[in-house]
């Protein structure tokens, strides 16, 4: 028994060890980094305890960050959702092209970040972007909008993730469609339930599921996306306007290069984010979703 | 066939043995390159990434060392500027800076109160104290000796439609009074009068730093180091510059440096906030054939605030450090004097003219550097940067005052974004200067507080 239980050890070290260099041991490294004032490359530190949680929380900026990390999660999530069911609806209907419309949906999910970005910075620049000549030239505005300006950043921001990421929606939706049994859509329709009532009594909760995962990793990647948000404003003037978390976590730690305060600003959302996990799969997670 | 006329039978050991020997003896003959001299190598970073710049350098100064020293490779490594200091100090943290680089002036007090740089004292006396302009000589000097020496001196300042502000027979502007009216007159047909960079870099450090050079101010206090950010000079700046917001393009806050000298040369402004000799190059590309010349485009000195009594624009001019963890520091230096060997030098400042004007007064006004075509050409824009120099109208980028070279924090002061998101708040949104600076004044306090910098109570 005493072997058997060593061999089983000596099988999961080699995970436990990965586990533990790569989750395990960043994740308290960070911990215990936010307790000090560390210079981010220069080896100057000193122990604060946990000054820097007390700063961060009476600190503006953290509290714009976080409400501008709560706006772009939360519309960009529910854009997502609101493109990208739909899309797998359309998606799992048998019409000519079928196949071929599902590629080109997954390619700005396939493109690389930086290309999206850039992509859209230059249609909705208002010196010579497509968007705005297009605007004006039919006369819908009267000149240029300052898409890229303070005023309207945040919403170009939040067009260019839903653009980039409702692919992933799509995707997940239509694989758990098609798995759902013709029959019960036969046997609704032959009762004389209507596209929509089918829709709500079969497809809501046959899919609740995948909705529920989709929704809580939709929520966690935005809230915590770094690179779509740095790209688009994160070096201008305006960048303060979509300030959200990671963006301020990273602007502490290579910018203001005070490293402890970054640690302190990473550990704070990975808190957030475990709270607001708990009391979703509290409030949502019913027998019945995954039975 | 008899046995004589046979070839002579090889076996399979003696082959397999002769191949040994071989290749033995070729490796052995290779020996004091392949195991004795292992080739050292050099790492140079710069920020000048121009590829005729990369290749100047290493057709001139790089060549001529490595025939001098058969045991070492030079690797050259461009940088954008705004890379530089993150890359460098990572590579601090790695413990493997490079041996020589580019620093920007406003890092480098930070670096030696760390006691990272080593002097250079006996290069820059070989190079020739007394030629090397003023402006730039002492940027790096500290307790009496010198830890750093500037690549090449390029100016900043407004680039103009000389013929339209001609034409509204209006002179150039002394005064922030002057400039906006100059603006109001500017802005005209569609066409806006100017437009700034909206890199939080320019208007967030540079364009600030020359408001408060330009205006009677400072960063910090010179004793105390306490911001001056809710300064009287601040706020005369900060109120100048949300009038002159009016006469540019409602999206100027989301355009880059770059955007603004193509809307120059293509006319859909007349004036780019920001501007060096490279702006040439944009008007020489997409300006009306007619309009490429120093009759239409010209540079324009900054004006002078209320508080001021000269405008102040920043001047470009890395300098060459080498840190006390270069692997090989003698040979940087010898590098170095290479690098300003006087024909490496010429070629390298001729390989983007006028944006890399030589640091030595001597040639300045070179008949030999003044040859080259362009500046021949622009001539009038190297001239306006000599008469600049002169009356002391450039401070480097960053810098409200010259002592500000003695600042160990203006990196992580400009890394926050504290007086770029004043700008906005004031500039973009319309909020009232006095509060927003006051807001960035706060933050300020406590961000020097924090790296250790309060000295006052």
């Amino acid at each position: 028994m005493r072997k058997s239980a060593l061999l089983g050890w000596l099988l999961l070290a080699p995970s436990l060890v990965l586990l533990g260099g790569l989750v395990v041991f960043p994740i308290l490294y960070n911990l215990w980094l936010s307790l000090f004032d560390k210079h981010a490359f220069l080896p100057v530190q000193a122990f604060v305890g946990f000054k820097h949680y007390r700063y961060f929380a009476t600190d503006a900026e953290f509290w714009s960050s976080f409400y501008y990390g709560v706006v772009y999660a939360g519309t960009t999530m529910v854009l997502q959702i609101g493109v990208g069911v739909p899309a797998a609806l359309l998606l799992n209907e048998a019409f000519r092209g079928r196949n071929l419309l599902r590629g080109v949906v997954l390619f700005p999910y396939m493109i690389p970040t930086i290309v999206a970005v850039m992509l859209w910075k230059w249609l909705l620049n208002d010196s010579y972007g497509l968007v705005n000549h297009l605007l004006v030239t039919t006369h819908i505005a009267p000149r240029p909008v300052p898409w890229l300006g303070p005023d309207w950043i945040m919403a170009s921001l939040v067009v260019t993730s839903v653009w980039q990421f409702f692919p992933f929606v799509v995707v997940t939706y239509l694989a758990r469609l098609q798995t759902i049994p013709p029959e019960l859509y036969e046997a609704a329709t032959v009762d004389g339930a209507s596209a929509w009532r089918r829709f709500v009594h079969i497809t809501l909760p046959q899919t609740a599921a995948v909705l529920f995962v989709i929704v809580l990793l939709r929520s966690i990647w935005m809230f915590t996306k770094f690179d779509t948000v740095w790209l688009m404003a994160g070096e201008g003037g305006v960048s303060r306007y979509v300030r959200t978390l990671p963006v301020y976590a990273y602007a502490r730690t290579f910018t203001y290069l005070q490293a402890g305060m970054g640690a302190a600003l990473a550990v704070i959302m990975f808190a957030m984010l475990l709270v607001a996990t708990a009391i979703y799969f509290k409030a949502f997670r019913g027998e019945e979703t995954f039975a | 066939m008899t046995d004589e006329t046979r070839s002579p039978a090889v076996s399979r050991r003696h082959f397999l043995a002769s191949v040994s020997v071989g290749v033995g003896a070729a490796v052995l003959g290779r020996a004091p390159a392949a195991i004795g001299q292992q080739v050292r190598e050099l790492q140079v970073w710069h920020t000048e990434v121009e590829p005729q710049t990369v290749k100047t350098i290493q057709d001139t100064s790089i060549a001529e060392f490595e025939r001098k020293f058969p045991g070492f490779k030079i690797k050259q490594q461009p940088l954008g500027w705004g890379d530089l200091n993150t890359k460098l100090l990572a590579s601090f943290a790695a413990g493997s800076p490079p041996d020589l680089t580019h620093l920007n002036p406003f890092m480098t007090a930070s670096l030696y109160v760390k006691n990272l740089l080593r002097p250079m004292d006996e290069l820059i006396r070989a190079l020739g104290e007394h030629d090397i302009h003023e402006a730039t000589l002492k940027l790096q000097y500290f307790d009496g000796k010198y830890y750093g020496v500037t690549h090449a001196m390029g100016a900043t300042y407004f680039a103009e439609r000389r013929d339209l502000r001609e034409k509204k027979g209006i002179k150039p502007p002394e005064t922030y009074a002057d400039m906006l009216k100059l603006a109001e007159a500017l802005t005209e047909g569609g066409r806006y009068a100017l437009q700034m960079p909206g890199e939080k870099l320019y208007i967030g450090f540079v364009h600030p730093a020359e408001w408060l050079a330009g205006n009677g101010g400072a960063w910090v206090d010179d004793k105390t180091w306490r911001p001056q950010l809710n300064s009287k000079a601040m706020i005369e700046a900060l109120e100048y510059a949300q009038k002159l917001n009016k006469f540019q393009p409602q999206g100027w806050s989301g355009q880059k440096y770059l955007d603004t000298l193509a809307a120059l040369a293509t006319g859909k402004v007349a004036m780019a906030h920001l501007s060096g000799a490279r702006t040439i190059g944009y008007i020489e590309k997409y300006a009306p054939e007619n309009l490429r010349s120093p009759e239409a485009f010209m540079p324009l000195l900054r004006p002078h605030g209320p508080s001021g009594k000269v405008g102040i624009s920043a001047l470009d001019g890395e300098n060459w450090a080498v840190f006390t963890q270069s692997k090989y520091p003698n040979e940087a230096f010898e590098f170095l004097r290479l690098f300003y060997k006087k024909e490496h030098y010429m070629a390298y400042c001729h390989s983007v003219p006028i944006h890399l004007s030589p640091i030595f007064k001597s040639m300045l006004n070179d008949p030999a550097y003044l040859a080259n075509e362009r500046i021949k050409k622009w001539r009038p824009w190297h001239d306006v940067m000599v008469a600049g120099l002169k009356a002391n109208r450039f401070l480097p980028i960053g810098f409200s005052r010259p002592s500000d070279n003695l600042l160990p924090f203006l990196a992580e002061l400009d890394g926050s974004g504290i007086v770029a998101d004043m700008v906005v708040e004031v500039m973009v949104s319309g909020k009232p200067p006095k509060a927003e600076a006051d807001r960035a004044q706060k933050r300020a306090e406590e961000l020097l507080a924090q790296l250790g910098h309060k000295r006052w109570s």
